[in-house]
């Protein structure tokens, strides 16, 4: 047994699966171990053993993860727990870093044209009529937005637009959308919009946001 | 080595063609050798504007497709020594009779011969345009002071952004009329500069000149004193370089007797 180790617990069992070894080695392991656990354990019939599938600094694939589980739950009472990894794709990192940070943005986004940011973001730029600028996250405005700005694309609807949003066609958070009119424009450079508990649009004063998203607050300086 | 500039501008009936005529025309008479490629296949007008239609025999999909060479269909004005010429758009196919390819093969040829490639580009952002564009270097955004033709300016200016200019596209305000501006009824061309955030290179009046001089094959630039007329040759002169003055939009107001009474009821 090198390919694999069984520990347990308090709070369950663990299998751990040796980096060093080749999967098709763990594989031909767990099922030995499966087998022999089987065998061995009198588990009453009605017990069911989770485990927690510890994979260290390998990833593995789909494909895998269905084989693993395959292997264990061929007996009723096994079933998986999670699959966890000590590390994460270059990609999946990434996006976690991006949608964790605030993006600054200082483009002319012109009629017709559609940016879209992965997390925050700071928007030092123009929107034109017609133009569309989305994040999916907050999106904290100094620039001229005279278009469409979506904040929390596609679903959140935790996320706020702050800044100036007077001249603004429609704003839209996560599936709400609100077309801007005369009406409405009460809107100065220290307006939020945000969704209330109704699922509505509602828009309120800067001094409001700590209340209504304190989260906010918490994630100020970085990841 | 010359360079290739499209005229472009989204919208339709905002005056590409009456530009390139009078832009190539206004070139051509400060002794500058011009081309001016028409590109609106299947559509084409610079040939008429210019009094030139009825010697069309080769057209640019001839050149594309290798039935005619380049110089066989190119068009020479006799009116303006050597100096202007034309590449006329086929008039029984559509936009599609060309690739971008073979427009900027065309077009980079016409490069090693003239000073200056005006492409005229059709209406829309369809193939044609990107036809237009393909052989460009730079780009002239025409737009006149309404919203329905600065929005598609702007659209326009996007599209151009996105493409490997030499420079940042230049702004054409055509159509204006001093009255309704000074009124504000009309947009302001400060406004509509500020607004579509690029480098503004003429403006040029609303006069019926235009298109009475059109309707004879003639460019209005012909006609030194007419206010349309120095627009274009001012926008000539800038893209030499040189520094021109905008156009003063303020209309002197004739007063005669009557209006010195009523200004002075006015009062």
């Amino acid at each position: 047994m090198s390919a694999i180790v069984l520990k347990g617990y308090k709070e369950g069992y663990e299998i751990e699966l040796k980096q060093e070894a080749s999967f098709k080695d763990i594989t031909k392991e767990l099922e030995e171990l499966i087998d022999k656990l089987k065998q061995e354990k009198k588990i009453e019939e009605k017990d069911s053993i989770s485990f927690d599938v510890k994979t260290g600094k390998r990833l593995l694939s789909d494909e895998q993860c269905q084989k693993i589980e395959k292997i264990i739950t061929k007996y009723e009472n096994f079933t998986i727990h999670r699959i966890i990894s000590d590390v994460v794709e270059m990609k999946d990192a990434m996006e976690l870093i991006q949608n964790k940070s605030v993006h600054i943005v200082g483009d002319v986004i012109r009629n017709g044209q559609v940016k879209t940011v992965n997390g925050d973001l700071l928007f030092l730029g123009d929107v034109h009529q017609g133009g569309i600028l989305r994040a999916t996250g907050n999106i904290y405005s100094l620039g001229n937005i005279h278009g469409i700005i979506h904040a929390g694309f596609d679903s959140n609807i935790t996320s706020v637009i702050v800044g100036n949003i007077k001249g603004a066609q429609q704003l839209r958070i996560g599936d709400l959308v609100d077309i801007v009119d005369e009406e409405k424009v009460t809107a100065s450079s220290e307006t939020i919009v945000y969704v209330n508990e109704l699922h509505a649009l509602e828009f309120e004063t800067l001094d409001k946001l700590k209340i209504l998203r304190p989260k906010i607050f918490n994630q100020v300086g970085g990841i | 080595m010359g360079k290739a500039i499209v005229i472009t501008s989204g919208k339709g009936g905002v005056g590409k063609t009456t530009t390139s005529a009078n832009l190539g025309t206004a070139l051509a008479l400060m002794g500058k050798r011009v081309c001016l490629v028409d590109l609106d296949i299947g559509l084409r007008n610079l040939d008429v504007v210019l009094g030139l239609d009825n010697r069309i025999i080769y057209n640019i999909v001839d050149v594309a497709e290798g039935t005619a060479k380049l110089h066989q269909a190119l068009i020479k004005d006799k009116r303006f020594d050597d100096n202007l010429y034309l590449l006329p758009a086929a008039q029984n196919t559509d936009k599609s009779a060309v690739e971008p390819d073979e427009v900027k093969e065309i077009v980079d040829e016409l490069k090693a011969d003239f000073d200056y490639v005006l492409l005229d580009c059709p209406a829309g952002i369809e193939q044609g345009f990107a036809n237009a564009v393909a052989g460009a270097d730079e780009a002239i955004v025409v737009s006149t002071p309404e919203i329905s033709s600065v929005r598609d300016a702007d659209r326009v200016v996007g599209l151009l952004e996105q493409q490997d200019l030499d420079q940042p596209p230049m702004l054409v305000i055509s159509r204006i009329r001093r009255q309704m501006m000074n009124d504000g009824d009309m947009m302001d061309v400060d406004d509509i500069t500020r607004h579509l955030s690029i480098k503004l290179i003429g403006i040029v009046f609303d006069d019926d000149a235009v298109i009475a001089y059109s309707n004879k094959g003639e460019p209005v630039v012909l006609n030194e004193k007419n206010a349309a007329s120095r627009g274009y040759r001012n926008i000539a002169r800038r893209l030499e370089g040189e520094t021109v003055p905008l156009m003063t939009i303020k209309q002197e107001k004739q007063s005669g007797f009557f209006g010195k009474i009523f200004k002075w009821f006015n009062k």
